[in-house]
């Protein structure tokens, strides 16, 4: 059977049968499962699991969902990942990643599993997924360890709830975790592409972190100036006017021509707390945001020009979603990824390479 | 003396990509995430020792020597 993708706004446990009701595949390879913070994510974890005994059914909380042709909220989506699109599968679970993320008892995992280093699989028909708690802070860290040891390329998102910021939750074959992230390890003998996708250009202006708090995400200095100062002058306002404008005027690592996003979050004093880490000296464009669903849209129709896609998983920064909720665009963002299999989550961050904001990270199955 | 700093990136880059493109232009990028970006550098550059400290660190981090 090929990729499958569904959803229900039910209650547990008719949201489950209501997922199962829509898999045209009884036993997928794997199970791919988001959903609002409104499900109890240890019971949703283990009627999913008790409903796919014989599937890797893994998943996240989230902060909205998507599904073929449609966002979300309070619900629930599946992706149901078929024997030949996936034909291998490992899970590993890391564990109270606030203190460190130690990956080496994953790396063995897959290792075991795959009966090769991760080092010498093939990075063209390998690929991890990468869940996260997105209230942890702690995804620069693991995303730096997975990149020390892999070139297999992970992608991902930072779990959600809701907008709550209490608790994310992160699952794997009927158990649920907090403060951890998961690992999962694909073998896709299709192929695969990842995307990134940001709506953002730069004005021209640059901003060098000359002073940083990194662990707590804080620039304190740009270019020796107080932070929201020196932010205020490159965007042409005043410093108290220049919280309302983040969004609009987010910064960027440029690495290769493309920015990696990050996004101011607060003013504490004259300092900036960013949703991800800066590091001391780095210099950051001044970037303005664009059309997301223009940008998106044409993302996706260059994908589909290439060739079928099989399947699809997105990881769109909650950001995003606010600025998509805002214009009334959900409708138009959802329906550029109708007619294909598809399903997604408004995420506490995103990850490809590293940590980043304000972007949609996506995993395209062939 | 100078031009070290990036001839041990360039030792660090095609080690850890053993000539595929793709992981040549991957590492490239974890490098820069990492602090250090390799078009900062020529043969021209100063020998800091400050950096070259920081250079061997990340090499250790990405698993291979220079």
């Amino acid at each position: 059977m090929p990729i499958t993708s569904a959803y229900s706004t039910k209650a547990l446990p008719a949201a489950i049968t209501d997922l199962k009701a829509q898999s045209a595949d009884a036993q997928p390879r794997a199970v791919i499962c988001f959903a609002s913070a409104k499900y109890d994510p240890s019971a949703l974890s283990q009627q999913m699991k008790a409903a796919f005994p014989q599937s890797c059914v893994i998943g996240c909380s989230t902060a909205g969902e998507l599904t073929s042709g449609k966002m979300l909220q309070e619900s629930v989506v599946a992706l149901f990942l078929d024997a030949q699109t996936v034909e291998d599968v490992s899970v590993a679970v890391v564990e109270n990643i606030s203190e460190g993320s130690r990956v080496r008892e994953a790396f063995a995992e897959f290792e075991r599993h795959f009966h090769a280093p991760v080092s010498s699989l093939d990075i063209q028909k390998h690929v991890g997924l990468v869940l996260v708690d997105g209230l942890s802070g702690a995804e620069e860290g693991l995303m730096e360890k997975l990149g020390d040891r892999a070139d297999v390329f992970f992608v991902g998102g930072s779990a959600g709830d809701d907008l709550k910021f209490q608790r994310t939750h992160v699952w794997v074959d009927g158990k649920a975790y907090t403060n951890a992230a998961l690992l999962v390890l694909l073998r896709l003998p299709n192929g695969f592409e990842i995307i990134k996708t940001q709506s953002c250009r730069s004005i021209g202006k640059v901003l060098e972190a000359s002073q940083v708090d990194e662990p707590q995400r804080k620039i304190i200095q740009f270019d020796h100036k107080p932070a929201i100062q020196a932010y205020a002058e490159a965007i042409g306002v005043s410093a108290g006017e220049a919280p309302a404008h983040f969004m609009q005027h987010p910064l960027g690592l440029m690495i290769q021509g493309e920015p990696y996003v990050r996004s101011p979050q607060r003013v504490e004093d004259e300092a900036m707390r960013f949703y991800c880490q800066v590091r001391e000296g780095t210099k950051l464009e001044v970037l303005e945001a664009t059309d997301i669903v223009a940008d998106t849209r044409a993302v996706i129709e260059a994908r589909k020009a290439a060739g079928r896609i099989a399947g699809l998983i997105d990881f769109g920064c909650i950001l995003r979603t606010l600025q998509l909720r805002s214009e009334e665009r959900c409708d138009q963002y959802g329906a550029i990824f109708a007619g294909f299999p598809a399903v997604g989550f408004s995420t506490y961050g995103e990850e490809y390479l590293g940590h980043m904001n304000q972007t949609s990270t996506m995993l395209l199955f062939r | 003396m100078a031009g070290q700093i990036k001839r041990m990136i360039n030792s660090i880059i095609q080690k850890r990509a053993k000539g595929n493109p793709v992981i040549l232009e991957t590492t490239t990028c974890k490098l820069i995430l990492k602090g250090l970006d390799p078009a900062l550098f020529n043969e021209r550059s100063p020998d800091d020792p400050t950096i070259i400290v920081k250079v061997l660190a990340i090499a250790a981090e990405l698993g291979v020597s220079v």
